[in-house]
Order: C-alpha cells, then structure tokens, then sequence
C-alpha cells in the first residue's frame, strides 16, 4: 500500500520536475539561439498589442461582442460531435448522415456571417 | 469520502436565487443577461448531480445538460445581439432607462 | 442492413414529413436569402413559406386517423392531439405570413419603423413554427424543452427585427430576459421531476412520479409543478408570468404580435396539457381521509384555477385603461389565456376539446382583429384607439368584421367566442367550480366596456378623414376566411365540436405507442 502511494508520488514529482525543466530549458536555449537587439520597442510588455497603461474601465469596440457571440455559437454546437463520435460504432451509417445534416445547418450559419460581413473586421 | 446528493442541490438552489435575484435587480443589462446564465448553469449541476448520485442514477440527465449548455449559449447570443442594437439606437445598457413602454 | 445502417433506420421516418416540410423549406429561404441580390424584393420567398405551410399541413392530414406512432424511443410522437395543434399552428402561420407581406411591403413608413431585413423575418417565422410544432408532438421532456427554445429564440429575433425602432429594440429585450427567466424556471423544475424519476420519458415519468409520491416525496413534487407551471405560464401569457405581454405587444411587429398572441400560446397550451396530464396522471393519494384521490386534480389544479381566475381579473380590468390598441388586445390575451385555461383546471372528460374548440375560435378572431388593426394603425400612422374613429364610413366591410371579431372576443352569441366561452363555463358549472363560473361571468362583463369602446369610435366618432381606406388582396383575403370561420363556428358550433371529437381521439394523449 505505502509502495503504491510512493509511487504516485513520483509521478507528481516527476511531472514537477518535467514543468520546472521544461521553460527553464526552453529560456535557455532560446537564450543562445536568438540575436540580442534590445530596442524601445522590443522592450515593451505587449509587442504588438495595446500599450496596457490607463484605467481598466475602457469601452470596447462592439465588434467583439460579434466576434465573440459568432464564436460562443459555433464552439457550443460542437458539443453535440462528441457524444456522435463516441458512440459511433453502435449508431451506423444513418447517424453519419443525420450528422452531415447538422454539419450543414452549421455551414449555412457560417455563411450567413459570411455574407453579412461578419467576419471583415471594418 | 463522498459529498451528500443534498450539497449539490443545495448549491444548486443557492446560484439560481442568485442569479433570479441579479436577474430582477441589477441595473446593467449585461450582468442581467450573465444572471441569466447563473440560473441555468443552476439548472445544469442539479441535472448531472442527479445524474450521478439521484435515485436513478443514469446517463440521461448529462445529455439533458448538453442540450441545456447549448441552448442557454443561444438564447445569450441572441440576447446580446439586440442589446447590441438596442445600446446602437439608444447609447444605454441600464435596464431602468428602458422605460419608452411605459404608459 | 442492419450492421451497415444501424439501429437508426429501423425507425418510420416518414412520419416526421410535416417537420421535415417545415426545416427543408425554411433552410431552403435563408439560402435563396443570401444568395439574392440586396435590393430585389423578398415577397416570392414569403410564398414559397406559405406553400411548405400548406404542404406540411396536408402531411399532418396524412398522419391523421392511424393511431400513436413513436419514434425515437417517444421522442417523437405522432397523435391526434399533437396533430390538430399542428394544424392549428400552421394555419396561424400562414395568416402570419399573409399579413407579413402586406405589412413588410407597405409603402410611407418612416426610416426607422422598417424590418431590415425580410427574408430574416419569413424564415424565422418558419423556425417558430417548428418549434412550436416540436412542442406538440413529443413525449420526451428534452425534446419539448428544445422546441421550446426553438420557438423562444426565433420570437425573440421577431420581435426586434425593426433593428432601428428604439419600442422594437426594447421591447425585444424585455422579451428575451423574462423569457430566460421562464425557460430558467421550467428546467429547474423538470431537473427535479428527473431527480424524482430519473427519465425524461413522459410516461416512465408517469409510473415513477407516483411511487415517488408514496414514497414521501411529494414536497419535491409540488415544487417542481409549480416551477414548471409558472415558467410556462409565460408562453401563454398568464398570470404569474403576464407581464411581458404589453410591452412586447406593443413593440413588436403587428403579425408578429398576432403570431405571439396565437401560435406561441397555442403551443405553450400544447406543452402545458401534454406534460402535465401524462406526467402527473398518476400522483395518487391512497392514504387520504376520504380515500384516494388524484393529486393533479384535488390540489394542484386548483391553484392552476386560482391563477386562471386572477389572469382574467388582472387581464380585464388592466385593459379597461388601454388607450393603445395594441396593449389593450396584450390585456385581452391575458384575460382569453385565463378562459383557456378553465378547461385544464376543472379537467372534465371533454377538457381536450373545449380547449381545442377555443383555440380555433380564438385563432379566427384574433387574427381577423390583428389583421385589420394592422392596416387602420398603418394606414393613421398611429397606434391609438381613437385611429378606429369612422372606419365604418371609410370602409363598411372592415368595420363590419371588425365589429364581429370583437364580439368574438367579448363572447356575445352568436359567435365562435361565444360557444367557446359557454362550453367552458358549462363544463366548470358540472365540476362544481361555481367560483370560478362566476368570475368567467363577471370578468366578460367588465370586458365589454373596452371592446365596446372600439366599436363607438368605429360608427359613432367622426375620423379626421372621410377617404376611403384601401384594403390589399392578402388582408381582404384574411378578414373574410376568419370573418366566414367566426360566423360560421357560431352558427354550427355543435358539429365542429362533434367533427373534432369524431376525427380527432384527443385522448390517445395518455395512450402508449401501438395501441
């Protein structure tokens, strides 16, 4: 019993070790590899985002809000793929077919926002 | 150690007086339209807490909540969407504001 | 074929044709929609909706007369209650989309009144339809909840569809956060009748929730009627969940505001009936003083009459201070939501068609009503009552409609209003309800004074204008179908009544499949 509890601890410390060695490894090697040109705008906390300076209440443009309700749309009915693909092998060709139907339905909606210009961001 | 079935709703019935209670008094629409998703997220743990530990213990009360996580995310798109065309028109998203109906 | 199909193929899908019709077509429009160049007129696809309408509807007269079938372990499920609904849905759809055309069409509206887009508004209304349908005609709890929401989340666009109309914009997002709400509220109820039970079958359901009841459960039980009846109640526009009703009225479109008033509540009295007769049939008391008794039709159905009574109270006399046309027929749905509900709360044996009977009573009329409203408010440019003053020296023909549609409503024989009413108030009079007869009576009464209201502006007020008002095809064609259907119901109303109970066995609602 004490053996099996010592070895799941090892696995946690292997994965502890495994997490710490990883970036630190990683830092390093990119440490020698890269061409060190530390410029103004390198320096930055964001280099090819918004300067994070100010207060937190700022409006953001409502065009997120699309992209966002687009996304949560999308990402949701796929949920229904997984229970699909996971009993696949008992439901047969006829729930690939019923599947293929609702894959569509989802195109169409991509369309939608297609031809509605959703997706072009001005 | 197991957590007692009667937890589960309890924290169940707790989020969705929450989120009925942030429903029918916060002033900004959003947070209305994220009380919204609390009371149904209520509706999803009492589902899969059934589920597992219910007197009849099965699989149907996940695919209940699929079916419920899915269409709550629709009904809030939606929702956002004419609050996007409502804050459009009228540069508002305090619900008190939306008094026009009133007669 | 069995390995190579699955279990899936085995089911008689043929039976799903009036749904199929409806998805097919609706797809079909919002492609065609995209596709189409931005500014040619949308009118052909609103009439390709009509004729999926009428081919769904000759399927649904397909299924009629062959028993229950079930498909997807009762999922689906074909019965002449769910069936007669569906009709009832589709014609108050195409009268929907009749008016739609005139309305989405009609020249001299300002700018910001317009529906943007209108082959968004014919497909929709279509999805409606189908969830409405969906909601008629499953035994599976889940599959109701989703034509549920199939039926919300395409209302709550309708709604909104005039996107630069501040009234429109607010008064669908009032729409969508009670609507939330309520849908909120029915699954917390129906996760407790799936705790109970641990089904969502409605008549597994059935079997388990009366042995729960023995067992002690029945606390939970109440608790998850009344969570499940209060969030419904908002499909139906009554009282506790009424409250949506004249704002959302008033802001939305003028045929969307008739297919709220019908379709939609339609469907809510569809599910309503559907689940809780064959779930809660079998909640029986044996350890009662007085012997066993149902709990459904002792205890629960009593604050369901309760609430009936309070929604023609509210209903009646809140509408008696309308003087927007539109908010005043939202009170009167509410008060016609309580009368409908009488039936179901006294549960006679004829509960099924007395229901049915006013529904179709109440489909004519009140599409006849919303149909000429929406041409006098367009045609002044207002939504006030006083719009209504000299219709009948403008145009007889409508006043004269118009005048039976509200009589209708008012329930003075002899009209389809009228026997509805009486079947209803006959069958709370046999069950003993004389509380509930009498408020029927006196609630009428007070509702003749705002019906009558429109009437004197209609022949006895002189309108700011004399000019004949010009009435289009489509709405000339509503006003007479329903005119003919309201005089007529109340001319035979005995054989409608007996032609429903002869071709539609409304009770094999409670029947397992194959029987």
């Amino acid at each position: 019993m004490a053996d099996l509890y010592s070895n799941n601890y090892l696995i946690v410390a292997i994965f502890f070790i495994l997490g710490l060695a990883l970036p630190i490894g990683a830092l390093t090697a990119g440490r020698f590899l890269r061409p060190n040109n530390p410029i103004a705008e390198k320096r930055t906390t964001y280099e090819s985002g918004m300067e994070p300076i100010g207060g937190s209440w700022v409006q953001f443009n409502v065009k997120y809000y699309i992209y966002a309700l687009l996304f949560v749309v999308f990402d949701v009915e796929t949920i229904f793929l997984y229970p699909w693909a996971v009993a696949y092998d008992q439901l047969g060709l006829f729930a690939l077919v019923e599947m293929l139907i609702f894959v569509t339905l989802l195109v169409i909606g991509l369309i939608y926002a297609w031809k509605k210009k959703v997706l072009e961001w001005d | 150690m197991t957590v007692p079935l009667a937890s589960y709703l309890l924290v169940a019935l707790i989020l969705f007086c929450i989120g009925l209670y942030g429903a029918l008094t916060k002033r900004n629409a959003v947070i209305v339209l994220l009380s919204m998703e609390l009371m149904l997220n209520a509706v999803n743990i009492n589902l899969v807490a059934f589920a597992k530990f219910g007197a009849f213990a099965n699989l149907t009360g996940q695919i209940f909540s699929l079916f419920s996580i899915t269409l709550a995310a629709a009904e809030v798109a939606v929702g956002l969407a004419i609050l996007i065309s409502l804050y459009r028109n009228r540069r508002t998203v305090n619900v008190d504001e939306m008094d026009l109906l009133k007669r | 074929m069995e390995s190579r199909w699955g279990p899936l193929a085995q089911y008689d899908w043929s039976v799903m044709a009036p749904e199929f019709t409806i998805l097919i077509v609706a797809t079909l429009i919002s492609v065609i929609d995209l596709l189409m160049p931005n500014h040619s007129n949308r009118r052909p696809l609103a009439w390709l909706g009509i004729v999926g309408s009428l081919l769904a509807g000759w399927f649904v007269l397909q299924n009629t007369g062959h028993g229950v079938v079930e498909i997807l372990n009762g999922s689906y499920r074909v019965d002449a209650f769910g069936n007669v609904f569906k009709l009832i849905f589709l014609a108050g759809t195409i009268f929907t989309l009749l008016m739609s055309i005139n309305y989405l069409n009609r020249g001299g509206v300002k700018e910001e009144e317009k529906v943007v887009d209108h082959g968004e508004f014919y497909y929709l209304t279509l999805t409606a339809l189908l969830g409405s349908m969906i909601m008629s005609s499953s035994a599976d709890a889940i599959t109701l909840f989703v034509g549920l929401e199939l039926l919300s989340i395409s209302s709550y666009i309708l709604v909104g569809t005039r996107k630069k109309h501040l009234l429109s914009n607010e008064s669908a997002f009032k729409y969508v956060v009670s609507g939330s709400i309520a849908s909120a509220t029915v699954l917390y109820g129906i996760s407790f009748l799936y705790g109970l039970t641990g089904t969502t079958n409605l008549f597994e359901m059935a079997d388990r929730l009366g042995q729960a009841y023995m067992a002690g459960n029945a606390l939970l039980i109440y608790i998850a009627f009344f969570l499940t009846f209060v969030g419904l109640s908002f499909k139906i526009s009554s009282v506790p969940y009424h409250m949506w009703a004249p704002d959302v009225y008033q802001g939305a479109p003028t045929p969307i505001t008739a297919f709220l008033s019908v379709v939609s509540k339609a469907a809510g009295f569809a599910l309503i009936i559907r689940f809780f007769i064959t779930a809660f049939r079998s909640v029986v008391d044996y350890n009662a003083a007085n012997g066993p008794h149902s709990v459904l039709i002792s205890e629960l159905l009593l604050v369901v009459g309760i609430l009936a009574a309070i929604s023609m109270i509210v209903g009646n006399t809140l509408a008696l201070r309308q003087t927007n046309i539109k908010r005043m027929m939202a009170y009167s749905s509410i008060a016609q939501a309580g009368y409908i509900l009488v039936p179901f709360a006294t549960l006679t044996s004829l509960i099924f068609e007395q229901t049915v009977f006013y529904l179709i009573a109440y489909l004519l009329m009140n599409m006849g009503a919303f149909a000429i409203i929406m041409i006098v408010t367009g045609d002044r440019e207002t939504e006030d009552i006083r719009s209504f003053a000299g219709l009948y020296h403008r145009a007889p023909f409508l006043a004269i409609a118009m005048t039976f549609f509200l009589l209708s409503l008012a329930g003075i024989p002899i009209s389809a209003g009228f026997f509805g009413k009486f079947y209803i108030f006959m069958s709370s009079l046999v069950m003993g309800n004389y509380w509930l007869a009498g408020i029927m009576i006196a609630t009428s009464v007070v509702s003749y004074y705002y019906y009558f209201g429109i009437i004197r502006q209609m022949y006895m007020r002189p309108g700011e204008t004399e000019a004949p008002l010009r009435v289009p095809a489509g709405i000339a064609v509503i006003v007479l179908i329903a005119f003919i259907g309201t005089v007529g119901v109340g001319i035979v109303p005995d054989s409608v009544l007996n032609f429903i109970h002869a071709n539609f066995p409304l009770m094999d609602l409670i029947e397992a499949a194959g029987q």
